[in-house]
């Protein structure tokens, strides 16, 4: 039956309809989980709030979950899912950059947007890095080219490069978030509450 | 913590071991019933002679033509090109990588179209793309292609220009027909004459 948009049960226009509707909603949710605020979600790196790591590891290993009972029962090919493809280098220094973004300016892209929603000038100014990053990228581009296509691993997932089963690897994942859970709230109660 | 935290961590290990435990699934290769039906149904996997001729002659590197007669046959007579895959054989891991592919287009054919369409049946089945049979199959391509049969004087144009296609393609496929492209005949047009009604006078009025 799934994925919708690919098998027709659902119209290419309605698919943007409906991708309306779950940006919307997803922009309420994060801001109604205080999400808009760069204080809550650097906290992680200070080791006062962790209700980032709480909230992306559930949903990671929620949709994980989810995807594969759905595919064994036959409602989704899991095959036909878009994988992104892998450029090692270029993703690993990537990913550094954006970690030090995110600690600096306490946004990232997704939050920002909400943070300017609600009017918070901090997220006016980050949205606007985030655009001067995107020109810079671009103007640069010719120079970073070659890197930027460096390392390329195919559209592969973690269980394809390394073999490991699937359904193995998620119950490794949801044992790993319970523990890291654990841990987050025994760190959480250990320290005082910070108001904001 | 929390009595509701500890529910949903049970919960979520519950479902999350649930995963370990599925028995094996059952070989997953077939597409699904519904669709193979609608695509045996719809028509679109024929190809006509003419179609495949046009495009041989064009040089379309798309074009893969695969014979699933056997090899005697195949050594017989063959379409340019193609390769011999005989239909006991065609679901050899040997011939996956040339059928299974999402790139050239491969066109089945035999004598007439039923090996062909049994091909093109075991194949559509395993999801292969790409998928085209002869329509009609080598019969069909030598009574159209080969040895093509000038249209009667009253033919439209279009009779006139398929069959002058033809006779180019069988000198390029080496039928060794010389048979020499007819120019169709303008046919006069007929007039009808159309009587006018006369006019009915306005009767009455405000």
């Amino acid at each position: 039956m799934g994925p919708l948009t690919f098998n027709d049960i659902i119209s290419t226009e309605w698919n943007y309809v409906i991708a309306l509707l779950i940006g919307l909603a997803f922009g309420y949710i994060l801001e109604a989980s205080g999400f808009s605020s760069s204080r809550k979600l650097v906290g992680v790196f200070y080791g006062y709030d962790f209700v980032v790591i709480r909230v992306f590891i559930t949903a990671v290993s929620v949709a994980m979950i989810t995807l594969l009972y759905l595919d064994y029962l036959g409602f989704l090919d899991f095959s036909m899912l878009y994988v992104v493809p892998t450029y090692i280098n270029a993703q690993v220094v990537g990913s550094i950059i954006m970690g030090i973004g995110f600690l600096m300016g306490g946004f990232c892209p997704g939050t920002s947007l909400t943070a300017v929603a609600i009017g918070k000038i901090d997220g006016m100014v980050f949205t606007g890095g985030i655009w001067l990053g995107i020109f810079g990228f671009s103007e640069a581009y010719p120079y970073i080219e070659d890197f930027n296509n460096s390392g390329y691993l195919g559209n592969v997932t973690i269980m394809d490069y390394f073999g490991i089963n699937a359904y193995t690897f998620a119950f490794g994942f949801a044992v790993f978030a319970i523990i890291a859970f654990t841990v987050a709230s025994k760190i959480r109660k250990n320290i005082k509450e910070i108001q904001y | 913590m929390q009595k509701r935290y500890i529910f949903l961590a049970i919960l979520f290990i519950a479902m999350a071991s649930g995963l370990l435990f599925l028995p094996d699934m059952k070989e997953k290769s077939q597409i699904p019933v519904d669709v193979f039906l609608n695509d045996i149904h719809s028509n679109n996997r024929h190809l006509t002679s003419d179609e495949i001729a046009k495009r041989i002659i064009n040089g379309d590197p798309m074009v893969f033509l695969v014979d699933v007669r056997t090899v005697e046959e195949y050594d017989n007579y063959s379409l340019p090109g193609s390769i011999n895959i005989p239909l006991k054989d065609i679901l050899l891991d040997d011939w996956a990588g040339y059928l299974d592919q999402d790139i050239v287009d491969v066109i089945f054919y035999s004598n007439d179209d039923i090996l062909s369409e049994q091909a093109w049946a075991l194949c559509k089945q395993l999801g292969f793309k790409n998928l085209y049979v002869l329509d009609g199959g080598l019969n069909t391509w030598f009574e159209t292609i080969m040895l093509p049969k000038e249209p009667g004087e009253l033919a439209s144009t279009a009779a006139f220009d398929l069959f002058s296609f033809r006779t180019g393609a069988s000198i390029y496929f080496g039928s060794g027909s010389t048979a020499v492209a007819v120019e169709a005949k303008p046919v006069k047009k007929k007039t009808i004459p159309v009587k006018k009604k006369a006019k009915r006078e306005a009767e009455g009025g405000c």
